[in-house]
């Protein structure tokens, strides 16, 4: 009757990318987003959003015309083998660097937050290790996971914003513009590899139970990350203003290290887990992105096997900058900057290919059989 | 070094018996015999394989058929038969009986009768308790059912016991176990097979299903598993469970054991197969997931109400026995600003003369719980209590006095050994238990990061795991359709499907 | 057999990981020395002097195998140049590792907090991990480490408990402001208001206190009996980090009640009664919404209108007046009382604006709602434009009872 070989339904699947965007409200992105917008970031979310819909629309359209193929096969196949080899070398490149980078802000805030005097290779490894565990698990694995835990997470996440907004002053919103409704759009606009991840969920695309889960997960998934990282935005104000935000490395742990409910007065400790929880899962995922693609650049059918080598090779790469917090937030940036234009173009890209090669004409051709 | 591994490798092409038996090739040989015509010569050799006269309860009565005019002998162990059933009912019927044409079934008053052709059978049968006569000039004998073996009667549940239900439970009597789940389930479905899973004591399995629910595939895996078994001997359940569980080392239970009928019956008509033995008061049932070890048959007696207030009880209960000793550990290394600042101080104070760090004093009251635990339960009855008593109260008291550990910690270990009896399958109940020793280490060693760590690590182990296919946290995730009984239950009347993991033949219950 | 081979390997290895792994942040929690409050003065050799409160955490416990017969706190105090380097400075005379945990207090002394050095100290604060943000400020007249040492609870048996309750209960009676880092480092980076921060002392002060009513600092309350010397009572002012000034209890309550940031809590207070000026009458207001404020803004010259609703209920009647019985009387009444906290309100307004040259009222915020843009609201400088601005208040009172017992007999006929 019902049998599930290796794949997702759309619950896990929204659970996945929830996990995997939703959890950069809690690092310095937040950060990169007041840098520029202050008090008015948490509009930003919603400029992303707007931003992203075509790319991510037409992504699905190209996506939903090949049955099992993910999408490095994809573009193999609309860009050719060399230029596709090519576009699918700097995909895992630029991956791979958030990977490393993301990875090592998040154990910089485990040990500048909560563990100080542990050396962070420790930490690192610990984190990693985990993840690569997850990973090796297999998509269907990580889903599974990430739905049985995402409730808590988010119930967590709840708590902490309904607490700071009963603490926090909806004055500190105002001016409502920031410096200004034209800086906010195009600030915003810069920054909208935020949502990249949605690029690389093609290569899940195979392993989803049902196709039009893609389309309807993705979208579902897009709103609620949308607000939730709005909310927390304009959360973190209210409870600091703008300009003690901007001083601060990591807000949402700021934040969590603030609020208090009732007697228990120092709470971060009950959140911490939630967090961890989520990160350990974001990373694993990440890792098994890391691994498709990799195992199909050099056609590794079993990629699993690549894990622990690349869970290694992140945190050799990633303990190198010398005083994490401030290096590793230049490179974050300029590694958001970057993946913009690729985000927003090649799913461009993708579709004129399908459209020229007549792609579109051939699954209307099947559809009507 | 290098020699030792030389001479294995060469060794390992040989194969050589390291142990010295006795073969019995002559007399595998006459059993596989058919059953000789001569009387004279078959008893002498049954009399042979049974070691007659030194066998005391095995019995070769001889006499004449009345009528054929024909010898006759029959073969019994009287300690398993029913002696006066054969006296009655087999042996007088068939002395006092004149008329010379007869069948000889039309004269055996018994219930059941059948033929046997070949000497083995006839020892399987007269094993099994049966009786069977040898006739004369007959190339076959007959197989009387009387079997009769001792054993207890269907008394009350010990150890899944509930207030508001049925009470009976399986004793060690197969025949009365299925006839405790006819009892239930009045369908013409359900099949009873059986199946001989050993290879010297030949013990019996009965497979439980019903036919036109339970799928085809995992019937035939299961009956794959149990058959390629290679073993002289499965006494009971307990240990057919591990010769069948696919992994062996795994913390977790994969296969469901209970002792309710009425649970196993409420398995099999949700599609799922029960196997039951001989010897073993209880059955396996499965494939079982984290749930059915999870849930008690009492959650659905209960109203709707009470029933899900228990089911939280057992929740919290199971959080509290996985990591109330290791966040002690946690917070009193780690994240001393998560307590409240008057708790903080009452721990530190009452800290400062205990000599261990905080760890040690944590595993040290666990093992000490454990010891009492282990050691109460081997105690004969009488004195069972005393040793409850003396255990936890005066030794834990003792201790706090002597400064060896704080009285925090006896609160916080005894809490979480209390909360752990609310899980009632034994197996879970180990599995959690042992886990929280992997929780209590990692907070040790790494605070609330660690035992996170070892949580999500185990998180995903979990989903991982299967049981005869089936994952382990269905139907939460993967999600399949069913009546969504996890951690709470529905209503009855909300209940309408059957678990699609198992993936039954019938899917609505209504 | 292989598989197992390969488990036990993981478990070693796990086992060696964790083996070296512990003990970095591991603190036993016995091992620690609490300090409950810090104290900050100013230095004669170095730039500061700290004083740590530390907690005994044995004293008062009653607990088998924990109670004692030490004293309840130590204290410490020594000369250094920032707020972390002390931490293991102190562990020359104190055994064990000193610990922020239940660091909650930070007393500064006046002379310290009036420095312009003073709030570099402060952002040393954001740099420990265990220093919260929601630590109370409390500035002394005396110095800090003076402060500490006399300071001495009666009932408290534990320090952190007596700092807790006595400015939790300050701030449920307005006697003191809130004043959390939090607020301290966040006012000051906004550049716009004034931080009020807590003001109190153990050194009393000899004043003729009959006709002030709540006009008092903190040591002019006159006390007598066998308690505690220590009172926590108005407020100092902050601007741009450094101290510029205190405020009355009174004083302290009005700043609460134009406050648009916060609600003010319910307080009680007493004024003279408008018929016969030898009684007074006390009653409790409490303050329904935050007051409104506008502002509006015509070349140069800015106008606040501000709009103050109270809930006033009168709990005492001296002069008999029955205001319960009589609608004109309590009219009249209401009239007064509106006059008089229209005037004080506008006194003390005038105050801040030539004395403070800025509001303690976070009104800036309103101002903000007025900009679409943060670059036009920086133009715009608040703290510069408030002194000049025309400010308005008006004050509106609606009863609520008048007592238990709302009716009085006639005095007149009770006495003959």
């Amino acid at each position: 009757m019902e049998d599930s070989k290796g794949k997702i339904g759309i619950k896990e699947f929204i659970a996945i990318i929830i996990l995997t965007i939703g959890t950069k409200l809690t690092d310095d992105t937040t950060v990169i987003l007041y840098k520029q917008m202050e008090n008015a970031a948490w509009m930003s979310p919603f400029v992303i959003c707007a931003f992203s819909i075509l790319p991510i629309f037409l992504l699905i359209k190209v996506m939903n015309i090949y049955e099992n193929k993910n999408l490095a096969d994809v573009i193999n196949q609309l860009f050719g083998r060399f230029f596709g080899f090519f576009t699918v070398m700097i995909l895992w490149f630029l991956l791979f660097s958030a990977l490393t980078i993301d990875s090592a802000v998040y154990t910089d805030i485990i040990s500048t937050m909560y563990f100080e005097k542990t050396p962070v290779i420790m930490i690192y490894g610990l984190l990693m290790l985990v993840s690569a565990f997850g990973a090796k698990k297999g998509i269907e694995h990580i889903g599974s996971v990430a739905w049985s835990v995402i409730f808590w997470i988010k119930l967590s996440l709840l708590a902490a914003l309904i607490l700071t907004f009963m603490q926090g002053e909806i004055l500190f919103l105002f001016p409502i513009f920031g410096n200004g409704a034209w800086e906010v759009v195009k600030e915003s606009s810069l920054r909208t590899s935020l949502n990249a991840e949605f690029l690389y969920l093609g290569l899940i695309f195979p392993y989803l139970k049902n196709k039009k889960d893609y389309k309807k997960g993705t979208w579902i998934a897009l709103a609620i990350i949308t607000t939730e990282l709005s909310f927390s935005l304009a959360a973190f104000i209210m409870l600091f203003d703008h300009k003690g935000i901007q001083l601060m490395d990591f807000p949402f742990h700021e934040t969590i290290r603030y609020i208090e409910i009732g007697f228990l007065e120092n709470i971060e400790t009950f959140f911490f887990p939630f967090w961890l929880i989520a990160s350990f899962i974001r990373f694993a995922f990440y890792l098994y992105l890391t691994a498709i693609l990799f195992g199909s650049l050099f056609s590794i059918r079993n990629f699993e096997h690549l894990l622990p080598i690349i869970a290694t090779l992140v945190v050799f790469l990633g303990i190198i900058p010398e005083n994490p917090t401030f290096t590793i937030f230049k490179l974050r940036e300029s590694l958001l900057f970057i993946t913009t234009p690729i985000f927003i173009i090649l799913p461009f890209l993708l579709w004129a290919a399908a459209k020229l090669k007549g792609e579109f004409k051939n699954e209307k051709a099947k559809a009507s059989d | 070094m290098l020699g030792d591994l030389l001479k294995k490798a060469f060794s390992s092409n040989k194969k050589s018996n390291p142990f010295h038996e006795k073969s019995n090739k002559e007399e595998i040989q006459i059993k596989e015999q058919k059953i000789h015509s001569d009387l004279e010569y078959s008893m002498t050799i049954f009399k042979e394989i049974y070691s007659f006269p030194d066998n005391k309860d095995v019995k070769f009565r001889t006499f004449q058929i009345g009528g054929l005019k024909k010898q006759a002998c029959l073969i019994s162990i009287s300690t398993i038969t029913d002696i006066k059933l054969l006296d009655e009912y087999a042996i007088q019927p068939l002395l006092r009986n004149d008329n010379p044409s007869f069948s000889i079934e039309n004269v055996l008053a018994v219930q059941a009768l059948s033929t046997v052709e070949y000497n083995k059978d006839a020892i399987y049968e007269i094993n099994k308790g049966n009786a069977v006569l040898f006739i004369e000039g007959y190339t076959k004998a007959y197989s009387i059912t009387a079997a009769n073996f001792q054993g207890r009667d269907v008394s009350n549940a010990d150890n899944e016991i509930v207030l508001k239900g049925p009470k009976e439970a399986f004793t060690e009597k197969a025949a009365s176990n299925i006839s405790l789940i006819r009892k239930r389930i009045r369908d013409e479905n359900l099949i009873v097979e059986s199946a001989v899973i050993s290879k010297r004591t030949k013990n019996e399995l009965f497979i439980v299903y019903i036919k036109d629910l339970a799928n085809k595939q995992l019937l035939d895996n299961i009956k794959k598993r149990v058959s390629s078994l290679n073993v002289d001997s499965v006494q009971n359940l307990a240990l057919l469970e591990q010769h069948i569980e696919e992994r062996k080392l795994s913390l977790f239970p994969s296969i469901l054991y209970t002792e309710r009928p009425d649970r196993a019956s409420a398995f099999i008509e949700d599609g799922y197969i029960v196997l039951l033995m001989d010897n073993s008061p209880d059955s396996l049932v499965l494939p079982a997931t984290f749930w059915s070890f999870f849930h008690i048959s009492e959650d659905h007696y209960l109203r709707y109400i009470y029933g899900n207030f228990t089911r939280g009880l057992r929740m919290i209960a199971i959080f509290i026995t996985l990591f109330s000793s290791s966040i002690y550990v946690g917070i009193t290394n780690y994240h001393t600003e998560m307590i409240p600042p008057d708790l903080l101080l009452a721990i530190s104070a009452t800290r400062e003369k205990v000599p261990f760090p905080a760890i040690i004093e944590v595993i040290l009251m666990e093992f000490a719980f454990g010891l009492i635990r282990e050691g109460g339960l081997r105690v004969p009855t009488p004195i069972g209590p005393t040793i409850g008593i003396v255990g936890a109260l005066i030794l834990g008291q003792a201790a706090v006095q002597a400064n060896i550990v704080s009285p925090i910690v006896v609160i916080v270990v005894a809490l979480a050994g209390v909360c752990s009896f609310l899980v009632s399958d034994i197996s879970m109940n180990f599995a959690i238990r042992i886990i929280r020793f992997f929780f209590i280490l990692s907070a040790g060693f790494f605070g609330f990061y660690g035992m996170t760590a070892v949580f999500t690590a185990g998180l995903f182990y979990i989903v991982s795991i299967k049981s005869f296919g089936v994952p382990y946290l269905s139907p939460m995730t993967p999600k399949y359709t069913s009546s969504k009984d996890t951690v709470f239950r529905r209503l009855l009347k909300n209940e309408i499907f059957r678990p699609g993991y198992v993936k039954p033949k019938d899917m609505k219950k209504t | 057999m292989k598989k197992q081979k390969h488990l036990i390997k993981m478990v070693c290895l796990i086992l060696l990981v964790v083996s070296l792994g512990g003990c970095w942040d591991k603190k036993e929690i016995e091992r620690n020395a609490y300090v409950v409050a810090i104290g900050l003065d100013k230095g004669k050799e170095a730039s500061l002097k700290i004083t740590y409160l530390i907690s005994n955490p044995e004293y008062g416990s009653i607990q088998q195998g924990g109670s004692t017969n030490e004293p309840p706190v130590e204290i410490i105090s020594f000369e250094t140049d920032d707020l972390v380097s002390p931490l293991y400075k102190a562990n020359a005379v104190i055994a064990k590792e000193i610990s922020y945990n239940l660091m909650k207090n930070i007393i500064v002394s006046e002379k310290l907090a009036m420095e312009k050095e003073f709030i570099r100290w402060m952002y040393d604060t954001t740099k420990e991990k265990d220093i919260r943000r929601d630590t109370y400020l409390i500035f002394t007249k005396e110095d800090a480490s003076k402060f500490i040492l006399e300071n001495q609870p009666k009932l408290e048996t534990r320090a952190n408990k007596y700092f807790e309750f006595i400015i939790r209960r300050g701030i449920a009676t307005a006697n003191i402001p809130d004043s959390t880092l939090h607020r301290y480092l966040r006012i000051t980076e906004a550049d716009a208001d004034l931080f009020l921060g807590i003001y109190a002392t153990t050194e009393h002060e000899d004043t003729d206190q009959s006709n002030k009513g709540d006009e008092i600092f903190a040591g002019q309350l006159d006390t007598t009996g066998k308690t505690n010397k220590t009172q926590f009572l108005g407020s100092t002012v902050f601007k741009e980090g450094m101290m510029i000034g205190k405020l009355t209890a009174e004083d302290t309550r009005i700043s609460l009640l134009l406050s648009v940031a916060e609600k003010s809590p319910p307080m009680l207070i007493s004024f003279p009664d408008p018929n016969k000026k030898e009684y007074r009458i006390a009653a409790k207001i409490t303050q329904l919404k935050s007051p409104k404020v506008d502002l509006k803004m015509n070349n140069g010259i800015s106008k606040v209108d501000v709009f103050l609703p109270i809930h006033m209920d009168i709990l005492t009647d001296h002069a008999m007046e029955n205001y319960a019985k009589d609608t004109q009387k309590r009219e009249e009444l209401k009239k007064y009382i509106e006059n008089r906290f229209e005037k004080k309100m506008m006194k003390f307004v005038t105050r801040t604006q030539e004395e403070f040259k800025a509001d303690p009222f976070g009104w800036s915020l309103i101002a903000r709602k007025k900009f679409a843009s943060l670059p036009e609201y920086k133009r715009f400088g608040w703290m510069q434009a408030y002194p000049q601005m025309d400010v308005n208040i008006s004050v509106n009172i609606t009863f609520g009872d008048f007592g238990r017992q709302s009716r009085l007999p006639k005095l007149e006929k009770v006495r003959d």
